[in-house]
This record gives structure tokens, sequence and C-alpha cells, in this order.
């Protein structure tokens, strides 16, 4: 206590000092955040309701461009892909889960096969995709091997097939990210307490139910989190496509990311770019407002 | 009292559960390998054909093992592949690469480390709300600030340069990097800031003498989920670079997409396995650590 008396007598000018030196450190930040995230998004959105096309021009078109967005067929097919690109997507978290499941308990060389299945995360998604395209090839790759050993009819060949190609990303994609979400329901998963595991023993639960009726409800907050990271995933999907399939074939491949950035760069239409971008946004923002709220009402349910 | 069922529970245990238990675990072993050689095999597949010559490629036998194994692809991807309006390979993506990655590196980690210490320890003005902001920065979709981006990247003459492409990184980083930063300072005992604090300790010095000895694996978890975002990102390098710019990523995707006729697979996997193994590298001698890394940075996007 002694020397803090002595110091509480420190000059006032040196706490404005230092208290202003935090301040002007926070600055930087607080300008990026002000300027490159909240000034930059206001500014696609306030572009979506004007007839910009390659150059900025702000004439109030009201809602025409989303009008005109949606009446774009390709823009709507790269909706309809997202949904199944993320419904696919969960296949990570199914995986992931049941993978770190096994890899409870002592399992010999678990370190090892977490090393495996980790892997792909360290590698660039245009390697990912330009890997399973070559997989998918098919007078060279999956497909042909198949019919060597046999079964000449095999057919494999989804990246060039319309109704197929997102299933082909899909697959490229749960490769990558499984050893993530195993990561994430490890982390989870030791969170639990031993003693819900000593209880289940000396009541003679088996160990699938336990898992099932006990271990996945409390897990809850690892699953709500690991479905934000999903869907923030396919959101910002574009390398993978890049890679893979570039869209196509005919489009069938795009996803709204893949279609804006495209919008801008080679389309040059400003407010359409800008409008597909506001979308996206508020899929995002819908999705946040309702997962939370989905997990609070069986909350409530179960209580 | 709780103590005395439990060795009765014990005691029949081990008789009723052992060979039925020794069977779930030797099923439980071989679904793991079974996956284990799922997952292990696009890059097994990546070597091989990176090592075999297109002659031996066409013969579709994409798992066997080279006839006559040779490093030509490799060398040809490294030295003189073309990827649209060069023939020099990917050599030069490589140290476009890594000058990109440098700056970003240092900028992001300094700006944001500082930032995180001052919301941990220091009263600034209105704190909480930066890191309310900070949160929804984190959930921004990119294509929404791309170009806003671009344009401003344009005013400040860093568009089409490398140092823009590591300015914007640094950009994309700082929310996520800040929040990482500030909760781990936050475990810092407060009492150790004010030891440091009635010392005489001053804003700066007492980051650099207290608070950055305690955060070193912090700091390398943080490197090291930079490095390989960095590194394996494409897409701001894409936008924002040109051609005497471009990351090692978009050299190699140019490389695969403007060959036309025959699609030299063994060139392909050897550029993608040259463009991978800086961040394998640091994936297996990191280990635990990148594991922190892409936990702490998943929110990253």
């Amino acid at each position: 206590m002694g020397p803090s008396v002595i110091r509480a007598a420190t000059p006032r000018q040196e706490a404005f000092t230092h208290k202003h030196a935090a301040t002007i450190a926070a600055l930087p930040v607080l300008g990026a955040a002000l300027v490159f995230y909240l000034g930059s998004t206001l500014w696609s959105v306030v572009m979506s309701f004007t007839a910009s096309k390659i150059f900025p021009d702000m004439t109030f078109v009201g809602l025409r461009q989303y009008l005109r967005l949606f009446k774009d067929s390709l823009w709507a097919l790269s909706l309809h892909n997202l949904a199944i690109f993320a419904l696919g997507s969960l296949l990570s978290l199914v995986l992931g889960f049941f993978l770190a499941v096994l890899l409870e308990g002592d399992v010999p060389g678990a370190g090892i096969f977490r090393t495996i299945y980790l892997y792909p995360m360290a590698i660039s998604l245009i390697i990912t995709g330009l890997v399973w395209q070559w997989l998918f090839n098919p007078t060279l790759g999956l497909q042909q091997f198949v019919r060597d050993l046999g079964a000449r009819d095999f057919v494999f060949n989804w990246v060039a097939d319309p109704q197929k190609v997102m299933y082909a990303l899909i697959v490229a994609s749960v490769w990558q990210s499984t050893g993530f979400y195993m990561v994430l329901c490890s982390a989870g998963l030791k969170g639990i307490d031993h003693e819900v595991w000593q209880a289940s023993r000396i009541d003679g639960i088996p160990k699938y139910r336990m898992y099932l009726e006990v271990i996945i409800p409390m897990m809850s907050f690892t699953f709500l989190t690991s479905l934000v990271l999903l869907s923030i995933g396919a959101v910002k999907a574009y390398d993978i496509i890049v890679a893979m399939t570039n869209g196509g074939p005919g489009g069938h491949s795009v996803l709204p990311s893949y279609y804006i950035v495209d919008m801008y760069i080679n389309r040059r239409f400003i407010a359409l770019g800008a409008a597909g971008s506001t979308v996206l946004l508020l899929i995002v923002v819908a999705f946040l407002v309702a997962l939370p709220l989905i997990n609070l009402g069986l909350r409530r349910r179960k209580a | 009292m709780t103590a005395v069922p439990r060795p009765s529970v014990a005691m029949t245990l081990p008789n009723a559960i052992p060979v039925k238990h020794r069977g779930a675990k030797v099923t439980t072993f071989l679904i793991l390998v079974f996956f284990a050689l799922l997952f292990a095999l696009p890059l097994y597949v990546m070597i091989v054909t990176s090592l075999k010559s297109m002659d031996e490629i066409r013969l579709g036998h994409i798992f066997a093992l080279p006839q006559h194994p040779n490093f030509d692809a490799w060398d040809t991807a490294w030295n003189k592949a073309a990827s649209g309006f060069t023939n020099t390979g990917l050599k030069s993506g490589f140290w476009n690469s890594v000058l990109i990655l440098v700056p970003s590196l240092i900028m992001s980690v300094s700006i944001a480390s500082i930032c995180g210490y001052a919301l941990a320890f220091w009263r600034v003005k209105m704190g909480n709300l930066l890191l309310s902001l900070l949160l929804v920065c984190a959930f921004i979709p990119f294509p929404i600030i791309m170009y806003p981006l671009i344009k401003m990247t344009v005013a400040l003459k860093l568009y089409n340069t490398s140092f823009g492409v590591s300015v914007v990184h640094t950009i994309l980083a700082l929310p996520i990097l800040t929040m990482i930063f500030r909760n781990f300072f936050s475990s810092i005992p407060q009492d150790l800031i004010k030891a440091a604090r009635i010392d005489g300790g001053r804003f700066l010095g007492t980051f650099v003498h207290v608070i950055l000895p305690l955060s070193p694996n912090i700091l390398v978890v943080v490197a090291i989920m930079q490095i390989t975002g960095i590194w394996n990102d494409f897409l701001i390098g894409l936008t924002f670079g040109n051609v005497q710019s471009y990351p090692m990523t978009v050299n190699l995707n140019n490389i695969t997409q403007t060959q036309t006729g025959v699609r030299t697979y063994n060139i392909y996997m050897a550029a993608a396995l040259l463009t991978a193994i800086p961040p394998l590298v640091i994936y297996f001698i990191s280990g635990k650590l990148f594991i922190r890394g892409i936990t702490a940075g998943a929110m990253k996007g």
C-alpha cells in the first residue's frame, strides 16, 4: 500500500498522457473499422439503390437493381447453389463430430490420425480445388480407376455434370474442413465434466445413448459456433469454385460471392454487384439473428 | 459415503466388458484408419502425379506409383511454366508471396496487439463500443466491402502493388486479431499492470517490458494463423495485385487455367505442392499451436 499512496501524487498530467496513449493506440483499429468496414458497407448499400454501371453514378433508382438482380437466372441459381452448398457442408460437422468421438479415449496413434485429418486445412483452397478437379477427371481420374477395376459403366463425372457439380464442390470442401470441425468438437467434448461419464457408467447407460441424449445437447454451444462458421464459409466460398469449376458447367456451380466478384471485376456493373452483396449481408444477418433464437427456443422446450 | 457403492461396480465391470470392449476398440481403430487413408489420398495422388511424365499419366492409373520417378515437372513448374503473360514459372510468385506476407504480418500483429493491450488494461474511451464494433466487422462478408476498398486503394496509389495487397490483408485481419489479443491480455492479472504503472511504467514501456514477455505463445499462434492465411489467400492477391505482384496462389491458378490444349497435370500437381509446402511445413512443425491458431482465427472473414 505504501508505494501506491506515494504514487497517488503522480502529476495529473502524466495520467492524462497515459490515458491518451491508450486511446491513440486504439485509433487505427477504430478508424479501420469505421472507414473500411462500416463506411464501405454503407457505400455499397447506397450504390445498390443507384444507376451506377462502370462508374459510380448517384442517380437514385429505388429497388430497380434488386428487381434486375432477382430476374437474373444466374443469381437465382447462385442462391439455390448456396443452399445446397451450405446444407452439404454440414457433412464436415457431422463427420468431424464422428471422428472426434472415435478419437475420445486412448486410441493408439490418435495424434497421427488428428494430424492426417487436419492437414487439408493448411492448404490453399486453390490447391484443394485443383487436386479434386484432377481426381474427378473423367478419363484419367477416379472414374477411370473404378472402370479399370471392372465396373465398365461406372459414372463419377460430377465436375462436368450440371446436376452434380455442386456435390463435387461439397466433397472437396468437406475434405478440406472436416478436420477443423473435428478439432472444435474435440474441444467441446473435453469440456464435458468427467462425472457425467462416470454417472452413466454406474447407471449402465450405453455409450451411443449417452452421446445422443446427453452429450450432444450439452455441446449445443460448440454446434452453434460450428453452424455460424459453416454458413460464413459457404457465403465466402470463392477460391474453390475458381480452381475447380470456374462456375461451370453453364453457371451451375456459381455461388453468390463468385457472382458478385464477377459482376464487379468482369461485367463492371457496380450497382448490381452492390445489390448482390447487400443481399449477401442480409443473409448473414438473418442467420446470425435466427440461430441464437432457435437455440433459445430449443432450450425453453427442454426446460 | 459415495465411495461405498463404487467398488462393487468396478468389480463387476472388468469381467463383463473386456471382450466386447476390445472388439469395439478394433472397430474404432479400423474406421479411423479408413478415414485417414481417405484424407491422405489427395496428397498421395498429388505427389505421385507430380513425379510422373505425361505419357505415364495418359495410361490412366491415377493411384499407381510412378514407374520412372523424376522431378522434371517440379523443375518446369518452378522455373518455366507459362502463366498467362510470362513463362517464368512459380518462382516469381513465391517471392511475391513473401513480399506480401512480411509487411502484412508485421503491420497486422503490431497494430492489433497494441490496440488489444489498450482495450484490455487501459480505460479507452468507449472501449466496449469498439469491441462490439469489431465483432460486427468480423461478420461483414468480404464482397460487400471489396469494391469500396478497391476505390480507396486506387486513391491511395496502393492499388496493383504488392504493398497494397499487404495493406488490405492488414485491414481484413485487424478486427479478429484485436479481439484475440484483447481476450488473451485480459487473462493476465491486472495487478501486474498496476504494479508496472506504480513503478512508473508508461503505456508503451509496460507493453514492451511487461506484457510482451508474458505472451510468446499467443504471438506464435497469431503469427501461424496469419502466415498460413495470407499465404493461402487468392482473392485479395488477385483483386488488389497485378501481374508483377501476384502471389503464388494466383500464379498457380494462372498456370493451370491459361494453358490451352493438353492439361499437364504433372506440372499442375508439382506447382500445387510447391505452393502448399510452406504452410504444410508450418503445420507439421507447429502442431498444437496451429490448431489453436485456426480455432482462434475461425471467426475471420
